[in-house]
C-alpha cells in the first residue's frame, strides 16, 4: 500500500479511529494493531506476512535464549546464531541472484561449468530494515541494555506499518518502552504530524517525482541524449531526487506514527548543509548510520584500536554500508568513496591533534591520555552534530580544546565542495553498472556546445528549491507548525484538503514507488 | 477539546486530542474526495471493464455529482488549467479515423494509389541526415528502448526518440489513445523506422466503437484487436514511416498470462505477415531458454551470466533490454544499413539468426 492513495486514505481513517479507540485496552490494541499492519504489508504481497511473523517468533525466541542463557560462551553462540540466521535470510533474498552469477562468471573464466540455481526470488519489500530491527533487539538484549518484551508487543515493534517499508529505523529500545502504557488521547502532536505528512508529501510529488520523469531517469538511462549541462542537471537532480524522496517517506512515516501516538526518530537533518563527509553522515540516514556505528563500527573496535584501525573499521563500516544497499560494484564503490572520504577527514584531524600534542609538550606537561587522538572525530563515532546551541561550531564532533575538528572548516565552500563529492558518489549509487556510471560522467565532458531543451526554468527552480528547503532555519517550521496547531480542527482539515489538491493537481499523474522500497 | 501542554513546545506549539485530530482528518479526507472526485471517476472509469470497476464507479460517482453540485470540482480544474495541465476529470477520448489498409491494392482515403513501404528503397543515412527512430510502446518498452536508444547513438547515424507510457495499450483509449499520439509524433519527429512494443496491459476488454464490451479472448476480442493493431500500422505509414518493427511480448512465468501473450503475440505476428514493411520481432523466443522456457537468467553473447528479467518475472532488466535492443538493431542495420534487400514480413526470431544477418553499418 502506497502513501499517496486514496486506499491508504481510507485504511488509515479506520486504523486510526480503532487505534485510539481502543488504545485504553492494550490487550484489543496491539492485536488490533498488528494485524492493521500485516494488511498494510500484505496489501503487496501477503505472502511475505508470513515472513514478518517468522521473523519476529524466531527472534524472540533468540532473545529469550540469549537471556536465560547461563554462561556468557552459550549467549555469545546464540546471538551468533542470531546473526547468520538473520543476514542469512537478508541475503537470501537480496544477494543470491548476485552471488551466482558471480561464481558461475568467475568459474566460466576458468572453462568450468557450475549448475547453480537461478532462481527468480522476489525481494521483500523492506527486508533490510526488518533486519536491522530485529537484530538492534537481538543485540541489545545480549548486551543488557533491554529485557525481552511479549512477543506479541515485539511483534507489533517488527511490523509497526508507517516504518515497516522504509525506516526510519527505530530501535527496540526506542519504541517497546512506548508499548508499556497506552499512548494518551489528550496529547497528540497533531500539528506537526499533520506539517510532516504534508512537507512530504509534497517533497515527494513535486520535487523528487518531477526531477525523475523529467531529468534524472534519462541521463541515467539514455545519458548519449543529453548535453553536457543537462547531465550535470541529471545529477544534481538526482542528488536533490533522493534526499527528496527518501526524506519524504521518513516524515510522512513519523507524522503517521505521531498521529498514532507514537514517537519515531528522526532520519535526516538537511544533509546537504553538511561541512564534512562526517557531517553528511551525521544528517543523513540518520538512523541508519547510527545502526552502522552501534552494531557494527563499534563491535569492529571502533575508534578504540588505534588510528590505523579507526581507518580500517571506517572502511569496512562504509563499504558494508554501500554493499547494504545492494549487490554490485556500482553500491561498494559508493561506499569506498565515503569511507575514503571520511578516513581523510579524520586524518587530517588527526594531523592537527598531533601537532597540538607537540606544542603542548614543548610548552606545558604532555596529555594524560593520549587514546584521545582520534577519539569521536568521525561520523561513526561522534553523536549527533553540535549546533550552535551546544557552545560548538555546527557539524563540528567534540574534540580536544583549541582544535578545530571540522576537517575543512566552515562557511559556504566546505559545503558546496561536500555537496559537488556526495553527488558525484551519487552516480555510481544510481547507475545499474560501474559501465553505465562512467558513461554518465563522461557525457559531461562531450556536449557544452548547447543548453539543451531539458534545461528549463521549472526544473532550475525545483533543484534550487530542493537544496534551498535545507537551509531554511529549523525555528521557521517550527513557527509554522505552531501557528496551524492553534487553528479550529475544522479550518486545519479544510486547509489540508486544499493543499492535498494542489499536490494532486500539480504533481505528476499516479503514484510513483519511493525509491528506498527495493533496498 | 483542547488541552495546552504542560511540555513545552516550541513557539508554543499545542498538542491536541485524538478526537480533535480525527476531526481535522475527516474534514480533510471528506472535503479532499470532493475536491479530487473528477480524478477519482476518471481513474476508477479507465480500470479494467468488469466487477471492480463497476464497485469504484458506484462509490465515486455520487461523490462526483456531489462535487460538482457544490462547485467543490471547479478549483481543481481551474488550477489545472491555470497551470496548462489537462482537465483532472473526464476528457472525451481522441478518436482517431483511420482508413484501413486493405492489400494487395492499397489505397489512401482520397482515392490515390498508396505507395508501398517497401517499394522504394531505403534511403541510407549518413552524417548530417540521421534516421530518426520512434521508439512506442508501454512500460515493457522502456528499459529495451533505453538500450536500443543508446545503441542507435553509438551508431550516430540513427536519432532515437523513446515515448514510453506506463499501464498503457491498444485496447483503453480512454486511458490513453496510442493512435493520437502517434499521428502526433509521425508529424512532429517524421520517422523513418518506427518500433512498438504493446499488449502487456491489454489482457482485459475491450469496447469497440459502438460500445459493446468484449472479453478478453473472445473472437470479438480478437477481431478488434486485430483492427486496432491494423490501424496503428496504417496511422504509421500514412505518417510516411518506411518501416515499423513490432517487437512481441517476451515469455512470462505466469501460465495464465502467458497464454494471454502468445494469443497476443500470434496477432502481432500475422499482422506483420500482412502488412509489407512490418517486421516481427519475436521477443518470447529472444528471452527464453533454450528449450524454449522462461528464463530469470542467460547467458550474454560473451558467454557472461546475467540477470535479465526483474523479480516481477515480467519486465526486463538492462541486461534483458540490451539482448532484446540487439535484436531490434541488428534488424535495423539489415535494411538501413545492409546491402541485403529488405524483406517483407519477415521474422527477426533469435539473437544468432539476426547476429548472422547483421552487417557491418
Amino acid at each position: 500500500m502506497l502513501f499517496p492513495t486514496i486506499t491508504f486514505a481510507v485504511f488509515f481513517l479506520l486504523v486510526f479511529m480503532g487505534n485510539w479507540l481502543l488504545m485504553p485496552r492494550p490487550r484489543l490494541w496491539k492485536p488490533f494493531i498488528l494485524l492493521a499492519s500485516f494488511v498494510f504489508y500484505g496489501w503487496w504481497e501477503w505472502r511475505f506476512v508470513l515472513l514478518l511473523a517468522l521473523s519476529a517468533v524466531a527472534n524472540q525466541l533468540f532473545a529469550t535464549a540469549i537471556e536465560r542463557a547461563a554462561t556468557a560462551a552459550a549467549r555469545k553462540w546464540l546471538l551468533a546464531a542470531a546473526v547468520a540466521v538473520n543476514l542469512g535470510v537478508l541475503g537470501w533474498f537480496k544477494y543470491y541472484g548476485f552471488f551466482v552469477t558471480s561464481v558461475v562468471n568467475f568459474l566460466g573464466v576458468f572453462r568450468l561449468q557450475a549448475d547453480l540455481p537461478l532462481l527468480r526470488i522476489v525481494l521483500p519489500i523492506g527486508i533490510s530494515f526488518l533486519t536491522f530491527r530485529v537484530l538492534s533487539y537481538v543485540v541489545d538484549v545480549y548486551r543488557g541494555k533491554l529485557r525481552t518484551s511479549s512477543l506479541l508487543d515485539f511483534a507489533v515493534y517488527v511490523a509497526f506499518f508507517p516504518y515497516i517499508m522504509a525506516g526510519p529505523i527505530a530501535r527496540a529500545s526506542e519504541f517497546l518502552p512506548q508499548l508499556a502504557g497506552p499512548r494518551d488521547p489528550r496529547r497528540v502532536d497533531t500539528s506537526r504530524a499533520f506539517f510532516l505528512i504534508f512537507a512530504g508529501l509534497a517533497k515527494k510529488m513535486l520535487l523528487a517525482d518531477y526531477l525523475a520523469t523529467h531529468i534524472v531517469n534519462g541521463v541515467f538511462t539514455t545519458p548519449g541524449q543529453y548535453t553536457s549541462l543537462e547531465t550535470l542537471l541529471g545529477i544534481i537532480g538526482y542528488s536533490v531526487q533522493i534526499y527528496c524522496d527518501f526524506s519524504a517517506y521518513a516524515d510522512i512515516a513519523i507524522g503517521i506514527s505521531l498521529l498514532l501516538g507514537f514517537e519515531l526518530p528522526d532520519n535526516f537533518n538537511a544533509p546537504y548543509t553538511a561541512i564534512s563527509v562526517q557531517d553528511f553522515w551525521r544528517r543523513w540516514h540518520m538512523t541508519f548510520s547510527r545502526w552502522l556505528r552501534d552494531y557494527l563500527y563499534i563491535p569492529l573496535g571502533g575508534n578504540r584500536k588505534g588510528q590505523t584501525r579507526t581507518y580500517v573499521n571506517i572502511m569496512i563500516t562504509m563499504v558494508l554500508g554501500g554493499l547494504w544497499h545492494g549487490a554490485g560494484a556500482p553500491f561498494i564503490f559508493w561506499g569506498f568513496l565515503h569511507g575514503g572520504a571520511q578516513v581523510v577527514e579524520h586524518r587530517r584531524i588527526d594531523i592537527r591533534k598531533l601537532r597540538a600534542q607537540r606544542r603542548l609538550r614543548a610548552s606545558a606537561p604532555p596529555l594524560d591520555d593520549t587514546s584521545d587522538l582520534g577519539r569521536s572525530t568521525d561520523a561513526l563515532a561522534a553523536p549527533a552534530a553540535g549546533g550552535p546551541a551546544s557552545g560548538r561550531a555546527a557539524g563540528a564532533p567534540p574534540g580536544p580544546p583549541g582544535i578545530d575538528t571540522r576537517p575543512w572548516g566552515g562557511g559556504v565552500w566546505p559545503r558546496v565542495g561536500v555537496f559537488a563529492f556526495v553527488t558525484f558518489a551519487w552516480v555510481f549509487f544510481r547507475s545499474a553498472t560501474f559501465g553505465a556510471a562512467l558513461s554518465v560522467l563522461a557525457q559531461l565532458f562531450r556536449g557544452w556546445g548547447s543548453v539543451g531543451a531539458a534545461v528549463t526554468p521549472a526544473l532550475l527552480l525545483v533543484i534550487a528549491v530542493g537544496i534551498g528547503i535545507q537551509y531554511v532555519p529549523r525555528s521557521l517550521y517550527e513557527r509554522v507548525e505552531a501557528g496551524f496547531s492553534v487553528l479550529n480542527p475544522l479550518a486545519q482539515g479544510a486547509l489540508l484538503a486544499v493543499g492535498f489538491m494542489v499536490l494532486d493537481v500539480v504533481g505528476p499523474t499516479g503514484p510513483a514507488s519511493f525509491l528506498y522500497f527495493r533496498f | 477539546m483542547d488541552d495546552r501542554d504542560p511540555d513545552k513546545l516550541p513557539f508554543g506549539r499545542r498538542r491536541r486530542t485524538a478526537a480533535s485530530a480525527l476531526i481535522a482528518i475527516l474534514v480533510a479526507f471528506v472535503l479532499g474526495v470532493l475536491f479530487n472526485a473528477p480524478a477519482m471517476k476518471k481513474t476508477a472509469t479507465e480500470l479494467p471493464f468488469g466487477g471492480q470497476r463497476s464497485v469504484r464507479l458506484a462509490l465515486v460517482s455520487p461523490a462526483a455529482a456531489v462535487s460538482h453540485w457544490v462547485f467543490l470540482d471547479r478549483p481543481a480544474r481551474f488550477a489545472a488549467a491555470a497551470l496548462g495541465k489537462p482537465d483532472p476529470g473526464l476528457r472525451p477520448v481522441e478518436v482517431v479515423v483511420v482508413t484501413p489498409r486493405p492489400t494487395p491494392q492499397p489505397t489512401t482515403a482520397s482515392g490515390k494509389p498508396r505507395p508501398q513501404p517497401t517499394a522504394k528503397p531505403l534511403p541510407k543515412p549518413y552524417a548530417g541526415h540521421p534516421m530518426h527512430l520512434y521508439i512506442a510502446g508501454d512500460s515493457m518498452v522502456g528499459i529495451p528502448g533505453m538500450a536500443l536508444v543508446n545503441l542507435s547513438n553509438d551508431t550516430h547515424l540513427i536519432k532515437p526518440l523513446l515515448d514510453y507510457r506506463i499501464s498503457t495499450g491498444l485496447v483503453r483509449p480512454d486511458f490513453f489513445s496510442w493512435p493520437a499520439q502517434l499521428q502526433r509524433q509521425v508529424k512532429a519527429f517524421d520517422p523513418g523506422a518506427v518500433v512498438v512494443m504493446w499488449g502487456a496491459n491489454d489482457n482485459q476488454g475491450v469496447q469497440t466503437s459502438s460500445g459493446k464490451v468484449y472479453e478478453f479472448g473472445s473472437s470479438g476480442w480478437e477481431k478488434e484487436y486485430r483492427k486496432r493493431v491494423g490501424d496503428a500500422i496504417a496511422i504509421l505509414f500514412d505518417g510516411g514511416v518506411r518501416r515499423i518493427y513490432w517487437v512481441g511480448q517476451p515469455i512470462v512465468p505466469d501460465s495464465t498470462y502467458d497464454r494471454q501473450i502468445r494469443l497476443m503475440n500470434d496477432i502481432f505476428r500475422g499482422a506483420a505477415k500482412k502488412h509489407p514493411g512490418v517486421q516481427y520481432i519475436d521477443a518470447y523466443e529472444v528471452l527464453s531458454d533454450g528449450g524454449g522456457g522462461y528464463a530469470q537468467y542467460l547467458r550474454d553473447d560473451k558467454g557472461e551470466m546475467q540477470q535479465v528479467r526483474e523479480a516481477d518475472g515480467e519486465h526486463l532488466t538492462y541486461a534483458g533490454g540490451m539482448r532484446l535492443a540487439k535484436v531490434v538493431m541488428a534488424a535495423i542495420k539489415a535494411e538501413w544499413f545492409g546491402k541485403k534487400k529488405p524483406g517483407a514480413g519477415s521474422a527477426a526470431s533469435s539473437p544468432k539468426a539476426s547476429a548472422k544477418a547483421t552487417p557491418a553499418p
